[in-house]
């Protein structure tokens, strides 16, 4: 598929995409996380889109994933209306203070403590310790 | 100065944690006064008092109400020298679900069979004798093998297991290709009462998970059969009517008494989940981990959604349901952001948005065919994916492309604001 994205044109191996969308969209889906983190890297390094192309698609990608996710969640009686009217304005809120924070630290630090941070949380979930 | 504002945020992070803790160990240590019962009886109150007078077997609690859990003493008098086992069980229903993919003993098939329920009592316990305390710490060490049925018989409390054993379970036979198109499969027939009690029981423990949570050797029985026992309503358990029941043999039961559990703001319960929780928890923990996740460039829904199960007594079925739409609007605010300027590739975003769509569609099917423990199992891996994807672009190579990567984006975003601008004009 060739794709066309601000007079520039690209290849895409639009089967390669879909696979590996399809795959994240069910892990992501079934343990309810957006699946992001997955899908940037799947763009840029397994399709080698640059970044520029891959920053709005990607999201609008994961956003079908989400409302199909939702959905389906719902209608299995997996949603919790208390739960969610706690949970949304912090989430909104975090949305607003984050990029007042970004702007003072350096993402090359948060990286680093967010990659500790994910090992230990791992190795609790693998009931290592 | 970078190093100061990080250390400010991981300061303030602990320091919610600590708050939020040191409120659960405040309610833990200080239970709210609860009235006694001579001062605040039930209007069913009297009217239970003659039906017990029927009844052979008596007992007495000390108090009716309690806010937000407590412990309730109950009394009684029983047939000297026999065992008293006392039934708490919740009015309050929670939904159950298990699916049976373990080859059959008989036939050498897997079922795969989803048994699902919306009446299983929000919270259940049976107080056995204190002299089988050995029995229950042998069942406890078993792990998470442990079998509910088997338990019941070994401390010879099946004679007090009813409320559970009467729920409606619908069946639903899985198939590969049901589960591939995201259907719950067909529904089967209804089972008769002692197959639906024997399914119960697998669903009792697939909710509860853990011997401590429907046992518990608090009974004391005296040798000329008066019995004392400790009945502790855990903070954290649904609001309601609980019905209190003990129970000699298949013919010496107690009428039930009713117990009220009052939860009172910022404790809130969630029907769906069946937990009362103080909303500042949840709510401090997803502030903390959105604003995290903004900046690590990942949702927050990975470091999250563990959380959310590991601290709080959560299904992981609720946990996935309900983070997953808080994502939707900031997600659909970033879309309408980019397309004002025409940052999307729509041909690329829906293409590859099909193929999600499809999966989105089957995940969900999987997340209640899979048991707390698998969740925790393979979100484990997934978290350590991630870490290693992590780690990759920390690394020198990665930051020197993504710095020229960004420099361009910056230059076509401009462009694109420009652009944007120019035509609004």
């Amino acid at each position: 598929m060739i794709v066309e994205f601000w007079g520039q044109e690209f290849k895409v191996n639009v089967v390669l995409g879909c696979i590996g969308g399809f795959l994240i969209a069910i892990v992501s889906s079934m343990f309810g996380f957006g699946g992001g983190p997955f899908m940037v890297p799947l763009m840029t390094v397994g399709l080698g889109l640059p970044m520029y192309v891959v920053v709005g698609s990607s999201l609008l990608a994961i956003f079908f994933n989400t409302l199909m996710g939702t959905a389906r969640h719902y209608q299995f009686g997996n949603f919790d209306a208390t739960f969610f009217l706690v949970m949304f304005p912090a989430a909104i809120l975090g949305g607003f203070i984050a990029p007042q924070i970004a702007k003072r630290i350096s993402p090359l630090m948060v990286k680093r403590v967010a990659c500790a941070g994910l090992l230990i949380l791992a190795a609790n979930l693998l009931g290592l310790f | 100065m970078k190093r100061y504002w990080l250390s400010l945020i991981v300061a303030l992070g602990a320091t919610f944690f600590m708050i939020y803790q040191s409120t659960l160990l405040a309610q833990q240590s200080t239970p709210s006064p609860a009235p006694a019962a001579t001062e605040a009886k039930p209007e069913t109150r009297p009217e239970e008092k003659k039906v017990e007078a029927a009844a052979p077997l008596e007992i007495k609690l000390d108090k009716t109400n309690l806010d937000n859990g407590g412990t309730i003493t109950v009394t009684g008098q029983a047939p000297a020298g026999k065992p008293v086992y006392i039934e708490v069980s919740a009015d309050q229903k929670v939904r159950a679900s298990r699916f049976d993919s373990e080859v059959d003993k008989e036939t050498g098939k897997r079922p795969y069979v989803l048994y699902m329920t919306h009446e299983m009592p929000a919270s259940y316990k049976i107080y056995v004798p204190t002299t089988q305390k050995d029995d229950l710490d042998k069942i406890k060490k078993e792990g998470s093998k442990w079998s509910y049925s088997q338990a019941l018989k070994d401390l010879g409390a099946d004679v007090a297991y009813s409320a559970p054993g009467k729920i409606k379970i619908d069946r639903y036979q899985a198939t590969l290709m049901g589960s591939i198109v995201g259907s719950r499969g067909d529904l089967l027939p209804a089972m008769d009462d002692k197959e639906n009690k024997k399914r119960s029981m697998q669903l009792v423990k697939a909710r509860f998970r853990s011997p401590g949570k429907v046992f518990s050797p608090t009974v004391d029985v005296k040798p000329d059969g008066t019995f004392t026992a400790k009945v502790s309503i855990e903070p954290g358990s649904a609001p309601g009517k609980y019905s209190v029941r003990a129970v000699v043999d298949k013919d010496l039961k107690s009428q039930p008494a009713a117990v009220e559990n009052v939860v009172g703001f910022p404790i809130i319960y969630m029907s769906n989940a069946g937990t009362s929780i103080n909303l500042l928890g949840p709510f401090l923990l997803t502030l903390a981990i959105s604003i995290f996740g903004v900046l690590m460039g990942a949702g927050g829904g990975f470091i999250l959604n563990p959380l959310l199960v590991s601290i709080w007594p959560l299904p992981h079925t609720v946990v996935a349901g309900t983070v997953m739409p808080t994502v939707l609007f900031s997600q659909g605010s970033g879309i309408y952001n980019y397309s004002k300027i025409k940052f999307i590739s729509w041909k690329l975003g829906v293409a590859i948005g099909l193929a999600m769509l499809a999966g989105g569609f089957i995940g969900p099917k999987m997340t209640e065919l899979i048991t707390l423990d698998q969740y925790k199992f393979v979100f484990g891996w997934i978290l350590v994916i991630l870490a290693g994807l992590m780690f990759w672009q920390t690394t020198p190579g990665y930051l020197e492309k993504n710095k020229k990567e960004q420099a361009i984006l910056k230059e076509f975003k401009k462009r694109a604001e420009e652009a944007a601008k120019a035509k609004g004009k």
